[in-house]
């Protein structure tokens, strides 16, 4: 059920300010709902009835210079909660926190197994060759933590034989500079593709100090950032059903942390380093599809201030065996085991963790006619100590209504959901709580969808209600004034509706394209173990509202990008006392494409925060004021 | 447009200050202070939770018996207060409130809480004491060693009322706490060690050092000039649950220091060893002292020579920061208990009846109460 959110491609293009090189307007068909092929897919396949976009490969190469972070905050109504512009930024998925949502690479859990959650600032685009996201729970499909949702990435792939090239650079305001580089080689065997990347930026924006008395303009002097590191992505065709393929893939960041206006400065800086190495092995037989999946992974992790010094150095080693079958695509068939094994070094502890999980899971895709799929599929996980719930998912896509150039559907999908306590979360001196529970969530949506198609006019509009209930639902709080501690909130709601639209056409040398898309989330504890938390209450830091319009205008080789988002009112507080305004945010980009021969350039200037709006995103916390910056990318297809 | 916003709403709380006088003025003296919070009231402060900037302050209305929360902001927005407001006391017109995680003091009239100034460089600030209208102490623990987790020696700030500026420090023993003023003497705590340094305030030196249990935090003086001092004795935590071992630890105490021969007179010491006493309350009088110990409150006769037996408020298992700050109301005694649920979430203020140590009512104020001030 993978569907294209070509909207999201023109805005996240615009924010990034990339360049059109492959902004793909030449074939905005492409970019609806593709046909599903069972054969060798994604687990997407196996998810009917939910709410999955995409971005596709070609457009996150325009997009390179910037992180899942920003791709996901211009692109999808995921609320990205980003301390400061040099901090960590995680994803809240339909009113649940960062630790709610699964971050797959190649089909692997890649969540920093202390902190169970993944910071998507850390993640390049240029890294990754596509991005799906799965909005609402799929414990079934990706494991723990798919509660919220699942962001899933993949390595690129390789198309077109031959060589290829491309090298960008970017400066921008605050000190920015961006450069990567790649190349690709692929024959019919053998495909090998490296790239790299680096950004520094000194961040050093102007803002108003209100933590001072007479709230002096102060330039941000603790949040300079240094990032690098590299991808190689090879694949091997062993023989015609034969594949092995094995993916590197290096991060580093260091940076500074920049304190709430009015918290004293303890130049805190936090310092990560993730090595991920993966091998695949894919085999096709009568038997269906095999692929077994071997991965080691390394997140290390360093914070320091004036008072502290904590390491954490995880390796994970994990395996993953399935076997897919598929019979005349009318139904598809997937049985597989993971295993995962964490080896953590991690000085909060005070001695050295270790932990098995295992899961096994079944994922069944039927489609009795051609307007009608369904999926059921269940995972069981094995935790020591723990006793997750089976976690099974039903689901449904219905074409209900076909008429003329409009069609009609109607989906829905009921899901169970679980999480094993993070390492910290148990582990953590002081503070980790031991005897915390698992989480346990069941998700119930329905929606519908419709596509009208008329010639060139492409209008595509999906609207989704859900309602989310999590049990025993982990948030970190500061029990005491000194150190936080992990809670269990007994049953947390969360509920909302989500819309968006779509609307595109051709007129001569003219491509326009719109789009909209709104939120509505309330996420609230309603069950409470003791008698004075809060309860029916907005949890903090989960706007209630949430917008977004993007324009797309291309004529010839240029392109004209804009997108404003709007970020309703936050909460800082369970007792939903204290809150921080909304804000909107205007970013525009301009694309030129130049050929020289059969060599490309591609210029590029954009602004983010045209309208130098001083914001917050978390509680005193100034963002960045109005930047710009230009891009040039030359590529040798 | 902003300006005249803040005009208008300045002129407003002006005549609402003036209305709240006028009403009450049949039972307070005509020329009292004018101000929002001149009023017959109680200011609370609210340390709010380590690195977010969300301290702030409520004021409770005795007249209209209601509370006002971010009464800070209210008056001083888009200003912030800062990150953990540690300690708030009333000089004169003044209202001085040490924000710890900002390392700075913030000043303002007592009357309106607007901000007319800070005491800044000071680092990890805990209490402050004023000699006069021109000189007031601050104790700083400074940091710790990033590796160890140790602290060295912590100081007092000598600071100029008139400039807001540090004009000396005098280097004190571990994490200084508490600070009292008595007879031309500054008498600190040295929580961290097992001392009570004596300062000239004449001379900013060091007179002596007094040695106490270990632990010592939280002073008080009685109607007899005697210091007493509350020790926590050496807590020991439990590696798993990081709870204060009774096996392992060392009981808390009260010393009473009588502070014409700078000498410990008599140490009480309690009988069990996890809980700590602190927060140290004398009454209006001074014949008594309250403290909190075991998240329970108990009451000191000044002339008793033995601990009490029972507590006063004994709420039973009752959250962890039930008594997260202690105050005495002068006049009806009401006591005054700053009750923080956690520190993500607004806490509550209990009154208890002096005598019976019963709650009489609660209001909900900012998070984590800790102090209050009584106009």
């Amino acid at each position: 059920m993978a569907k294209f959110h070509y909207p999201l491609l023109s805005c996240l293009a615009l924010l990034l300010g990339i360049a059109p090189v492959a902004l793909a307007q030449q074939d905005t068909t492409v970019y609806h709902l593709r046909t599903v092929e069972i054969f060798g897919k994604p687990s997407e396949v196996f998810a009917s009835g939910s709410r999955v976009s995409t971005l596709d490969s070609s457009f996150i190469r325009t997009y390179a210079s910037g992180t899942i972070a920003d791709a996901l905050q211009a692109r999808t109504p995921v609320f990205l909660k980003t301390n400061g512009a040099s901090g960590i930024s995680t994803p809240s998925f339909r009113g649940t926190s960062a630790t709610h949502t699964a971050v797959l690479w190649n089909g692997l859990n890649i969540s920093q197994p202390a902190l169970g959650q993944s910071d998507l600032s850390l993640l390049p685009l240029s890294s990754i060759g596509s991005i799906a996201v799965q909005h609402g729970a799929a414990g079934a499909m990706y494991g723990s933590g798919a509660i919220g949702g699942a962001v899933l990435l993949n390595s690129p792939t390789q198309q077109e034989p031959g060589f290829g090239a491309d090298v960008m650079q970017e400066v921008g305001s605050f000190g920015r500079y961006f450069s990567s580089a790649g190349v690709r080689y692929s024959s019919q065997k053998l495909s090998v593709a490296l790239s790299a990347y680096r950004l520094a930026a000194e961040n050093d924006y102007s803002f108003r100090d209100y933590g001072r008395i007479g709230a002096p303009v102060r330039r941000q002097d603790q949040a300079q950032v240094a990032q690098h590191g590299f991808t190689q992505d090879l694949s091997w065709q062993l023989s015609s059903n034969t594949r092995l393929a094995l993916h590197g893939w290096y991060t580093f960041a260091d940076r500074e942390v920049a304190p709430a206006l009015g918290a004293a400065n303890t130049n805190a800086e936090q310092l990560d380093r993730n090595l991920r190495l993966m091998t695949e092995l894919n085999h096709s037989s009568n038997w269906g599809e095999t692929s077994v999946k071997a991965a080691v992974f390394n997140d290390y992790l360093r914070f320091t201030d004036n008072n502290n010094y904590s390491t954490t150095d995880i390796n994970t080693y994990q395996v993953q065996a399935e076997q897919t079958y598929t019979y005349a695509r009318r139904w598809s068939l997937r049985g597989g085991l993971n295993l995962q094994h964490f080896d953590a070094d991690v000085q909060g502890y005070g001695k050295q963790v270790t932990e098995d999980r295992a899961s096994a899971f079944l994922l069944f895709r039927y489609d009795p006619s051609e307007r009608l799929d369904l999926s059921l599929n269940l995972r069981q996980a094995f935790v020591k100590g723990y006793n997750p719930t089976p976690a099974p998912t039903l689901g449904a896509n219905w074409l209900m209504l076909q008429q003329g150039n409009h069609k009609l559907y109607l989906k829905g999908n009921v899901s169970g959901s679980y999480r094993v306590p993070t390492l910290n979360e148990r582990f953590w001196q002081p503070g980790g709580n031991p005897d915390i529970k698992p989480e346990q969530g069941w998700s119930y949506e329905t929606g519908l969808r419709h596509r009208y198609t008329l010639g060139s006019v492409q209008l595509d509009s999906e609207l989704s209600v859900y309602r989310m209930l999590v049990d025993n639902w982990i948030q970190w709080m500061p029990i005491t004034s000194s150190y936080w501690s992990p809670r269990n909130l007994q049953k947390v709601r969360s509920q909302g509706i989500e819309l968006s639209s779509r609307a595109s056409t051709i007129i001569g040398d003219w491509q326009l394209a719109a789009t909209g898309a709104y939120t509505y989330t309330s996420s609230e504890q309603v069950k409470a173990y003791e008698g004075n938390q809060e309860l029916n209450q907005q949890l903090a830091h989960v706007p209630l509202h949430k917008a977004q319009l993007g324009a797309d205008l291309t004529f010839r080789s240029w392109t004209l990008l804009g997108n404003i988002t709007h970020t309703g009112l936050r909460y800082t507080d369970n007792s939903n006392t204290g809150s921080l305004p909304g804000y909107t945010l205007l970013s525009l980009a301009l694309h030129r494409k130049f050929s020289i021969g059969q060599y490309q350039f591609v210029t590029s200037v954009r602004s983010d925060n045209v309208t130098d709006r001083e914001y917050t995103v978390l509680e005193n916390v100034p963002m960045p004021s109005r930047s710009f910056a230009a891009s040039l990318r030359f590529i040798i297809p | 447009m902003k300006k005249i916003t803040r005009f208008r709403s300045y002129l407003l709380s002006a005549a609402f200050a003036f209305g709240a006088l006028t009403i009450t003025s049949c039972d307070k003296k005509d020329n009292g202070p004018a101000g929002e919070y001149a009023r017959n009231g109680v200011l609370v402060s609210n340390e709010g939770a380590m690195t977010k900037s969300n301290a702030s302050m409520s004021f409770y209305s005795h007249d209209s018996k209601t509370v006002e929360n971010e009464s800070f902001k209210k008056v001083n927005a888009p200003l912030l207060l800062g990150d953990v407001l540690q300690h708030m006391v009333q000089h004169g017109d003044r209202l001085y409130l040490v924000m710890n995680n900002s390392g700075k003091v913030v000043v303002t009239n007592a009357h309106t809480l607007k901000a007319e100034g800070e005491i800044a460089g000071l680092e990890a600030p805990r209490y402050f004491a004023a000699l006069n209208d021109d000189k007031a102490y601050v104790t700083e623990w400074l940091g710790y060693d990033p590796a160890t987790y140790v602290y060295g020696n912590g100081r007092v700030a000598v600071v100029d009322l008139n400039t807001l500026t540090v004009t000396k420090t005098i280097t004190v023993g571990v994490q200084p706490e508490q600070l009292i003023l008595q007879g031309g003497k500054l008498y600190v705590a040295n929580s961290g060690g097992n001392s009570v340094t004596v300062i000239n305030t004449a001379t900013d030196a060091i007179e002596t050092s007094i040695t106490v249990n270990d632990g010592p935090s939280s002073l008080a003086l009685d109607r007899n000039n005697m210091l007493w001092v509350s020790s926590r004795g050496i807590k020991s935590y439990d590696p798993t649950d990081w709870s204060v071992s009774e096996e392992h630890s060392t009981p808390g105490s009260l010393a009473k220091i009588n502070t014409g021969s700078n000498s410990v007179a008599a140490t009480l010491t309690f009988t069990r060893n996890a809980p700590s006493p602190d927060k140290l309350t004398p009454n209006q009088g001074g014949d008594k002292i309250y403290y909190v110990f075991n998240n329970k409150v108990w009451v000191q006769d000044v002339n008793t020579t033995t601990l009490a037996t029972q507590p006063l408020i004994d709420r039973g298992s009752y959250v962890a920061y039930g008594f997260n700050g202690l105050g005495v109301e002068p006049g009806s005694g009401t006591i005054y208990a700053g009750k923080a649920t956690d520190y993500a979430s607004n806490g509550w203020v209990v009154r208890y009846n002096p005598q019976s140590g019963a709650a009489v009512d609660s209001f909900r104020v900012g998070i984590a109460p800790n102090g209050f001030v009584f106009k």
